[in-house]
């Protein structure tokens, strides 16, 4: 039955609180452990059609007439565009048409950063349209950039209001501390840089118009397009088959598909806005920098008695607070913890979440500092994290729905163990060591989700929901999930989603969601189309009679089962938990650094397909060592404008730079959460990298990183410092 | 535009000479060059080996497993870019490929493009050159360059031969080249002489598929040793012992050089 | 003319269209990806004369007369099944170009070691990190 609820809806840290119908999630878990297909490795379900070019993704869909779009992005940081002159350009040859300045909101005049959209031309080939923005005629005025988020915060440019958050008397914390260490952390900008760029191709169909967008969110599009449009949300078609990633970057309409929706209007086409990857580093978001002023007192007996932060998120132009603090609050039992988080608008571009926003950077720095502790008070680094583990959320006292972060530290043991070992192999110049930490963040999902599930006399099933899958493999989740709960073979079931069309509403993917958020809806969905098949075989007189038998009666009628997702368990903390283990080398007269090992451990209840599993957390693990080592977007300390926008200067990870990884989950269903227990995964992994291999070179070399990436600059300082400090230990 | 893709060196004529394409086609695109003409030289500049002499319009990834050829260029061809850089970059291309200098590539009007400020000096120049960098301060980043300047080789045009340093030079207030070719003369081979022993040691910012921070290439005959150097000058660098000049924000270079120079002299 | 998985198309395009242009708008073969579209990231390889080779940087003009396999050639070649059974895929997009390049480097040396693989397949950047299944991928290969 549905039920109106007042519930707290999270989003990658964000909460608000919400009105929701919800339908009661009536189902008992499945037991633990591995059952006949949820629990074991399979296979995507869509891997040939990937891996072969045959998927078809948005940047390769060519629609009859299709025109192509060339959009013309501020090359100022901060400017206004005194006048533009359109016309050169509408007479090119091949163009169709073109929009400037307030033709629709997201075309504007006044520049807050390089890369916002000034102006757009299509035409019939690319090629046309971009030599077409070449023509246009524009008058700007340059202004001043605003680029430093300290002095941004001094002069009261912020995205909003200070958040201050404390619990206890962080004061009397210090005060009473035995020991206090502090440190000035600061993260570098980083691109999402997913391989398919931003794009849309919108048509005009009827009084409707369909949208086939590379999108992490089939149904905000469709109602962010509704409302930017005026439209009534049934009169947009979102299609999104196949992507090609997105880490946050990827869940808004942003100004390509609006660009496009009004070209497609103005020439009665459908129309393809496109970005190339020199746009997508500098319009489309980014992990935003940060500075980080810590400070950690405890006793000698390594009991945390104060945690102290001072934050500053360089959120850029716009885009919101993301909770670097957040780490500070929830990692650790300590009884005073107080933070300020600052959000600093400046005139670069726009933060957008990436992959557990505000939690990697917070994590880098706080667990970097646990170890400078650790070091201090000659402490075990894991015994120390045991010590203050918080048995419950003491940010809001409430318990959390299930934790097994000891577990994780329980099973890092022997990974951790191979420190000794691992120091052993240092060499004059080369010298070895092993860090860890510890990782916390969201990923409960929740409501509302919808599935449907159709069963033929062929007893075949399809699953169908309006959900997308970004690459994660949770397509493949939910043809796990509704195969057993009906208990029909894995290959007797399809996945039917990607469109707003055909199905009902999903969750968005990110914040680590879409499996918690949609598995239970199709296990539900599954279990109605169950139920009634089980009904069927009892008029039958075989109660006990398998599925396929019952069903091939049906001829052309089918079974149609109908779910939903249950709410979150109420007055509780759903979180994930983890640990990871880094071994790294560092030459200590070049400063190259390699990560030799990584060994991660995560919590995040029920794993539906092990094999996927392990594909999320190394490509985490992989995101966090180009976030810890080799990404970093640039931009000219003067004006502001971006230097790094070509994959040769952005430097992502390749296969050689990555080192062995070994991946457990503890796979412990959270009793409390959904018909499944199971969290996401999408994000936990990249949570913890940096600081782990952080603290790794800290137990190498004696230095203490206080910056991100790790370039050969910031290694030589801290090795140099270390140096000092040492020599200055000696001469006292 | 046209292409032209002539089967003697008669035939070339005018135009922009295009072998692998790794460099100009990327610049083509970007606006960088410009080109009415394009000439496929393929066909009419030499590949392959001849005993001390090598094509220049042999690949990278047929050198770097070449055992004919010092072991300093094969090192500096291995860890030059990517594989399929590798597989299509000729030689002589690699030779005359431009900086990385983002300004440059970003189309700012620098030096090099003719104008009248090095943006670098002033911004971000943390890649940037540590010898030479007063009036342009973007660094060379051929690995093959280097490990040829140290082995001395000898550069046959389609009008001369000289040696491989003075391919390059300074760009200067009145003329902004880096290279001393003329118009319409393409590099035909390049003859490295034999050596006692050769090492090319690199230090980048990924295990693989970066462009140097600072390349070393050292090589000994008998007891001379002839030490050059990439990504730390406007051109491949012949160290001879002379103090960097680094700017404020890429001194770190300077430590990075000075342990990878000893290492390649040990490893002699 | 270009010849592409043993086909001969007749090139309508421009000189200066790339061979990735050509392969993917004028062909619609569409399995080339094209990500960054200057070389840098190893979406659009194709094999020229069995050769790894940047398409987006490629001229198509430059390669009348030369054999272009791109991914459709290689649909059967048992590194597809490979690369689905080792999970060495998330999103997919930049695979039909790791898969072309492992082709070749497994079709000059059928046993790669590691250090092999990771040398032969550091143009192409895979964002969803899926590289040790790759790896996995190409050293577990069964021609």
């Amino acid at each position: 039955m549905a039920r109106l609820i007042r519930t707290e809806k999270e989003v990658e840290g964000r909460y608000e609180e919400v009105w929701i119908v919800v339908e009661e999630d009536a189902l008992d878990q499945w037991p633990a452990g591995p059952l006949k297909i949820v629990g074991r490795d399979a296979l995507r379900v869509d891997g040939y059609e990937r891996a072969r070019g045959e998927a078809v993704y948005t940047a390769d869909l060519e629609l009859p007439g299709m025109l192509h779009t060339a959009v013309l992005r501020s090359p100022h940081a901060h400017a206004r565009v005194r006048s533009i002159d359109l016309s050169k350009a509408l007479a090119a040859p091949g163009v169709h048409a073109a929009i400037g300045p307030r033709d629709i909101p997201q075309l504007v005049d006044e520049c807050g950063y390089q890369g916002v959209a000034v102006a757009a031309v299509c035409a019939d080939s690319y090629g046309h349209a971009r030599a077409a923005l070449a023509l246009i005629d524009f008058d700007w005025e340059v202004r001043e950039p605003l680029l430093d988020p300290d002095e941004a915060v001094a002069r009261k440019s912020t995205i909003a209001d200070a958040r201050v958050r404390e619990r206890g008397d962080a004061d009397k914390g210090l005060a009473e501390a035995d020991v206090v260490v502090e440190g000035e952390f600061r993260t570098q900008v980083v691109l999402h840089n997913s391989m398919e760029t931003h794009q849309a191709v919108v048509q005009w169909v009827g009084d409707g118009i369909d949208v086939y967008i590379s999108t992490q969110y089939i149904w905000g599009i469709r109602d962010e397009v509704a409302e930017g449009l005026g439209l009534p949300g049934d009169k947009v078609r979102v299609v999104c088959n196949y992507m090609g990633g997105g880490f946050g970057s990827k869940n808004g309409a942003d100004d390509y598909t609006f660009i496009a929706a009004e070209l497609a209007k103005r020439t009665g086409r459908p129309v393809k806005c496109a970005l190339t990857r020199r746009e997508e580093n500098v319009a489309v978001g980014n992990r935003n920098a940060t500075i980080q002023r810590l400070k950690v007192g405890a006793k000698s007996d390594g009991t945390l008695t104060a945690l102290v932060g001072e934050y500053v998120n360089a959120v850029g132009w716009s885009g919101w607070n993301a909770p670097t603090d957040g780490p500070l609050h929830t990692l650790y039992a300590c009884a005073n913890v107080r933070s300020t988080l600052h959000g600093a608008k400046i005139n670069t571009p726009p933060m957008k979440a990436f992959r557990a926003p505000g939690f990697v950077e917070g994590t880098f720095g706080l667990e970097s500092l646990i170890d400078e502790l650790a070091a201090k008070l000659d402490l075990d680094p894991l015994e120390l994290r045991r010590i203050n583990h918080a048995d419950h959320d003491a940010s809001d006292d409430r318990p959390f729905s299930s934790k097994n972060l000891l577990e994780c530290y329980r099973r890092a043991e022997p990974h951790w163990e191979r420190r000794h070992e691992v120091r052993t192999r240092s060499t004059e110049t080369v010298k070895r060591g092993v860090g860890m930490a510890s990782q916390i963040w969201y990923g409960g999902g929740g409501p509302p989700s919808y599935a449907w599930v159709r069963v033929g006399s062929d007893g075949r099933a399809t699953v169908v929901t309006a959900m997308q899958d970004i690459g994660t493999g949770t397509k493949t989740a939910m043809a796990m999930i509704a195969a057993e709960e009906l208990g029909i073979p894995l290959d007797h079931v399809t996945v039917s989603l990607g469109d707003s069309s055909r199905g009902p509403y999903a969750a968005i993917s990110a914040g680590s969601s879409t499996t918690p958020s949609m598995g239970p809806a199709v296990r539900a969905a599954a279990a109605d189309a169950r139920r009634q098949i089980e009904e069927i075989a009892e008029q039958r007189g075989t109660p006990d009679a398998p599925l396929a038998e019952v069903v091939a009666m049906l001829e052309d009628a089918q079974i149609l089962g109908k779910g939903a997702r249950g709410p979150n368990p109420t007055g509780m903390q759903v979180l994930t938990f983890g640990v990871q283990v880094a071994e790294v080398a560092v030459d200590i007269e070049t400063g190259e650094i390699w990560v030799e090992r990584i060994a991660a451990v995560h919590d995040v209840g029920r794993v539906i397909n092990p094999l996927g599993a392990r594909s999320q957390i190394e490509g985490g693990i992989i995101q966090g060592i180009g976030h810890t080592l080799s990404e970093e977007r640039l931009h000219d300390p003067r004006s502001g404008t971006i230097l790094t926008t070509t994959l040769d200067a952005y430097r992502l990870p390749t296969i050689a730079d990555v080192p062995e990884i070994h991946s457990e989950l503890v796979d412990e269903p959270d009793t409390h959460l959904t018909n499944l227990g199971s969290k996401g995964l999408g994000e936990p992994p990249i949570v913890p990298t940096a600081a782990a291999i952080a603290n790794a070179i800290r137990d190498a070399t004696g230095a203490d990183v206080r910056q991100l990436p790790i370039s050969r600059a910031e290694m030589l300082r801290a090795l140099k410092e270390a140096r000092e400090r040492s020599g200055a230990k000696a001469t006292v | 535009m046209e292409l032209k893709r002539p089967s003697s060196l008669a035939e070339v004529g005018d135009g922009l000479a295009l072998a692998g394409g790794t460099e100009v086609v990327p610049l083509l695109r970007s606006g960088i060059l410009s080109a009415d003409t394009l000439v496929d030289v393929r066909g009419v500049v030499p590949a392959g080996i001849d005993g001390t002499t090598i094509g220049a319009a042999a690949t990278l990834a047929e050198l770097e497993v070449d055992p004919q050829i010092p072991g300093a260029l094969r090192e500096a061809c291995r860890l030059a870019a990517s594989p399929q850089l590798r597989n299509m970059g000729t030689l002589a291309g690699n030779l005359l490929q431009s900086t990385r200098c983002w300004y440059w590539r970003l189309k700012w009007p620098c030096r090099l493009h003719g104008g009248d400020e090095c943006f670098a000096i002033e911004g971000e120049h943390r890649e940037h050159a540590i010898f030479a960098n007063d009036f342009c301060a973007s660094a060379h980043p051929s690995d093959v360059a280097a490990a040829l300047l140290a082995l001395d080789a000898t550069v046959t045009t389609t009008s001369r031969t000289f040696g491989i340093g003075e391919l390059y030079r300074l760009s200067t207030d009145d003329d902004r080249n880096t290279t001393t070719l003329e118009d319409g003369e393409l590099i035909l081979s390049v003859d490295v002489p034999p050596c006692d022993a050769s090492v090319y040691l690199k230090a980048m910012d990924r295990k693989r598929w970066s462009f140097p921070i600072v390349g070393v290439a050292a090589v000994r005959r008998g007891s001379e040793t002839r030490v050059a150097l990439a990504g730390v000058a406007p051109v491949p660098w012949l160290y001879d012992g002379s103090e960097p000049t680094p700017l404020p924000g890429n001194a770190y270079k300077v430590e990075i050089l000075d342990a990878l120079v000893r290492r390649a002299r040990a490893a002699l | 003319m270009l010849n592409v998985n043993g086909h001969q198309y007749e090139l309508k395009a421009s000189v200066g269209t790339t061979l990735a242009e050509a392969l993917r708008d004028e062909l619609r073969l569409t399995g080339t990806k094209v990500a960054c579209a200057e070389g840098h990231c190893g979406a659009c390889t194709v094999l020229v004369d069995g050769v790894p080779t940047l398409s987006c940087i490629t001229l198509a003009h430059t390669v009348e007369g030369a054999k272009v396999t791109t991914i459709e050639g290689l649909r059967e070649h048992p590194m597809v099944d490979a690369f689905v059974r080792s999970d060495a895929l998330q999103c997919g997009f930049c695979t039909p170009g790791q898969i072309v390049s492992a082709v070749a480097l497994v079709e000059s040396t059928p046993s790669p070691s590691d250090e092999q693989i990771r040398h032969a397949m550091a143009g192409n950047i895979c964002r969803c990190g899926a590289y040790p299944r790759i790896e996995e991928a190409i050293r577990t290969w069964q021609g």
